[in-house]
């Protein structure tokens, strides 16, 4: 059998079938853009962070009484945190990793400003870090707690050595990625900074940061008087050590603000709520779209076969077998989805096209494009399915029938 | 007639009620989903004082680097903070009915009547904040131009901040300890709200207003940093906090009022030559770059709305758009199926337009049902959205407030919607011949 036949009685009756086109075409031009998108998102907050973020969590404590010794009560505190049950490690930090605040600062590879350049997200903080970030250093070492610098006054400056990320030393370093440990970097004045360990990897400040995971780490405390405490955990034991460490703190001397505790998973979630939103709308939205093709391809081919009846009945009187019956509807509904998805890719580049210019969008991936076009043409046969069924199901005897 | 027409409707309905479920259900998802990105849309787009939006205008000068721009995807764009010095050198311009500039710092409150010791954000500012913004007095009022130059230990407090150190009691001559120093209460703000928080973008838009607020010099006094984000260009030793003042570091903002259009081009003239003095006095390198935001172009400039919200609004249109052409489809097939019956009428005398307006009426009808479930879905889709985002947002009534105008604006829409809808499907079943369907019966 040709589509002849079939195009020109398309023609013929073409409101209903422009229609299921122009339906197709706006769904593929919605569906592939939002899954492209929704994809995108999911990438961005699957990605490891390098912490151990599932059992950590931090909370900020102020002094602020007149002969308060800041340096004191963090010895102490942590003396007495790293002794807790359930208490993997703890550290005092200027920042939270993931929690989007946070300070960076510009690196040269060579002194003044000269050389290979990299901006950082910094953490000061202590030699005990490492562990309670639970990163994992490549090469090099920890911190010794010789390293760690106590200082009293706001001055200017770094101590001389540093933990970093392998994507801040490479981008520093990019033609000694497999001896970087010991090299000498440089701030803006010149005063260098000695490469001591390499973290694998690590997520600093701004997860929306293309830089996200350029991270120093600095052994610098002071000079108070306020700072934050980062607690990492045994696994399943968060909830209790949270509850525990508020009491205790308060406890060990109530002359101090000790701020609302806060998972880093709290702060990772916040920091993508946007993200989430994004892809949790646009899931939303393909899934209902997707539907609503599918019901209206379903209603419109049940509508083509209830006015034509009469017709089907005729030509299964002339003799065209119930194959030939439901061959027919399926190929009415495939030209008039092909017309639907030939207009849609023309509609979803230009909408992807639109996006990432106007909004700074990823350009659209065409895989997605290929994809959409499959699986909307599969779901526009599966739609049409039951009605041509019901189409062969019409007996002959309906030609000689009044309806 | 148009009662006649209902009751036609309501038959119609009953003859196929599946059919008539996915309309409404069609209409009603694409309007609900409308009306969640519509107010999480128009939540961060609000323009805080309508009323003062010619009046308010946020200065931008360029201080920044001469080898690159501030932001470099928008190259154009002047910083959106100032130096110590030019916060100050602004300030002291006589032009604006009233100005001021300031920073967000942070201190231990402590010593109210039954106050536990907090951690509180302050705002550092100069006395005309409280008018220029309308901030609502529960009791007191403001400072005023002299308890700025002393300056006076005053302090304002947010309600919440009075609630907690004075039991929410009048609290104005009583005194709080901050940075160890006595403060008088001089004013408590009523609930006060500005969301989006445009005078405070950079730190976020949907931030907490500070609890309380504290005469902008005494940031130099007890020489306090920002809280908030601090960006530095230039290579310079800074060993104190007075070099840190006068270094090339931005983290404060100013505010102007100026009433009359004069004013504005007085102000905008005295920018240049504020600038054009800086750069005879070896600073301000890049080019000339100055700016007079209003509150709106404030929001703009600094992208409150977000890309994604409105890529997201886009989106939702487009699947209304679908659910729409879904809703012509299966009201052409539902129309046409029901043929005979419009002709039959047509040959017991009903003209044309009587069968046009039916139609459309069942259309109306099907629009305004789908519109009103879309509203309440809608409502209970910003609900789900806040539940489901107030886990790690706070204060989300204030980011994301259900607004009932958008659920008219949604009943509007779909009425509107349907009508266009159904116009094709009336238009065509009042064309069909009646003889044709007579004949067969």
């Amino acid at each position: 059998m040709g589509l002849r036949p079939i195009f020109s009685s398309l023609l013929r009756n073409s409101a209903g079938a422009l229609l299921v086109a122009i339906q197709i075409a706006l769904t593929l031009a919605i569906v592939v853009n939002a899954v492209f998108v929704t994809s995108e998102r999911l990438t961005k907050m699957g990605r490891p962070s390098g912490l151990d973020d599932q059992n950590q969590f931090a909370m900020s404590v102020t002094g602020f009484e007149k002969n308060f010794d800041f340096f004191a009560m963090v010895r102490a505190d942590m003396a007495m945190l790293r002794d807790m049950p359930g208490v993997v490690d703890a550290s005092p930090i200027n920042q939270i990793p993931l929690s989007g605040g946070g300070s960076s600062t510009m690196f040269y590879s060579l002194p003044d400003k000269k050389g290979e350049n990299s901006p950082v997200a910094y953490y000061n903080t202590d030699d005990h870090a490492v562990k309670a970030l639970g990163v994992k250093l490549a090469g090099g070492r920890n911190f010794a707690a010789t390293d760690v610098v106590y200082r009293p006054k706001d001055v200017q400056g770094f101590p001389g050595t540093a933990v970093v990320t392998r994507a801040f030393a490479e981008a520093l370093f990019p033609k000694d990625k497999d001896k970087l440990v010991g090299k000498t970097f440089y701030d803006d004045q010149s005063k260098p900074l000695v490469i001591v360990g390499v973290i694998e990897q690590m997520h600093g400040a701004w997860v929306g940061w293309d830089k996200v995971d350029r991270v120093m780490l600095s052994p610098l405390v002071g000079p108070g008087p306020g700072v934050r405490y980062l607690i990492r955990t045994q696994p399943g034991q968060l909830d209790a050590v949270m509850t525990a460490v508020e009491s205790a703190l308060r406890k060990r001397d109530p002359n101090r603000v000790v701020g609302k505790l806060r998972t880093v998973q709290n702060f990772k979630q916040s920091s993508y709520a946007s993200d989430s939103l994004t892809a949790v709308t646009l899931s939303v939205v393909t899934g209902l779209v997707l539907i609503f093709s599918a019901l209206g391809i379903f209603g419109l081919a049940t509508f083509n076969v209830n006015t034509r009846t009469r017709q089907i009945g005729t030509r299964r009187a002339v003799g065209a077998r119930k194959r030939d019956i439901v061959s027919y509807f399926m190929a009415e509904n495939w030209m008039v989805t092909s017309l639907g998805v030939l207009v849609g890719c023309i509609l979803a580049l230009a909408v992807g096209y639109w996006l990432s210019n106007q909004f700074g969008l990823p350009r659209l991936n065409l895989y997605f494009l290929v994809g959409g076009v499959a699986g909307l043409w599969v779901l526009g046969q599966l739609a049409a399915w039951q009605p041509a069924l019901r189409a062969a199901k019409v007996s002959p005897a309906m030609a000689t029938r009044s309806v | 007639m148009f009662a006649y027409y209902l009751r036609l409707a309501v038959q119609s309905f009953r003859r196929n009620p599946g059919l008539t479920a996915l309309m409404v259900m069609a209409i009603a998802l694409g309007i609900s989903v409308c009306m969640v990105t519509l107010t999480s849309y128009r939540a961060a787009a609000r323009i805080p004082l309508p009323h003062k939006n010619e009046m308010l205008y946020a200065p931008n000068i360029d201080s920044w680097d001469p080898k690159e721009p501030y932001d470099k995807d928008k190259a154009l764009n002047a910083p959106d903070l100032q130096t110590y010095r030019d916060a100050r050198g602004l300030y002291a311009s006589t032009i604006p009915d009233r100005k001021l500039i300031m920073f967000k710092a942070g201190g231990v409150l402590s010593g109210g009547k039954n106050m536990q010791p907090e951690y509180v954000a302050a705002r550092m500012t100069t006395g005309d904040f409280f008018p220029m913004f309308e901030t609502p007095f529960l009791y007191g009022g403001g400072w005023n131009a002299k308890a700025d130059e002393g300056p006076e230990p005053v302090v304002v407090l947010s309600k919440e901040t009075n609630e907690k150190a004075f039991g929410g009691a009048n609290s104005v001559g009583k005194t709080l300890l901050w940075h160890d120093r006595e403060f008088r209460v001089v004013g408590v703000l009523n609930d006060w709200e500005p969301a989006p928080k445009f005078y405070d973008v950079s730190n976020g838009s949907f931030d907490d207003p500070e609890q309380i607020y504290v005469p902008f010099t005494w940031g130099q006094i007890l020489e306090l940093g920002s809280d908030g984000n601090t960006n530095c260009w230039k290579t310079e030793d800074i060993k104190s906090y007075q070099d840190f003042l006068n270094s090339e570091c931005i983290w404060f903002e100013s505010w102007v009022e100026l009433r009359t259009p004069e004013k504005v081009v007085a102000y905008r003239k005295f920018l240049d030559d504020y600038v054009i003095d800086q750069k005879s006095k070896g600073r301000f390198a890049r080019p000339l770059n100055n700016y007079l935001y209003t509150i709106e172009g404030w929001m703009q400039r600094n992208n409150v709305v977000g890309t994604d919200n409105k890529a997201m609004l886009i989106m939702a249109f487009a699947f209304l758009a679908v659910c729409l052409v879904n809703t012509v489809g299966l009201l052409l097939a539902k129309f046409l199926n029901a043929a005979p019956i419009a002709g039959v009428r047509r040959a017991l005398g009903a003209s044309r337009r009587d069968i046009f307006w039916q139609h459309l009426t069942e259309s109306g009808v099907i629009a305004v049902t789908g519109g009103i479930a879309g509203g309440l879905l809608g409502v209970a889709g910003v609900w789900a959205l806040r539940s489901w985002y107030g886990r790690f947002v706070q204060d989300l009534e204030r980011a994301l407030p259900v607004d009932y105008s958008t659920f008219v604006i949604a009943v509007v829409i779909s009425l509107v919607a349907g009508i266009i809808a159904g116009l094709y499907p009336a238009w065509r079943i009042g064309r069909a011949a009646p003889a044709s369907y007579l004949k067969v019966q």
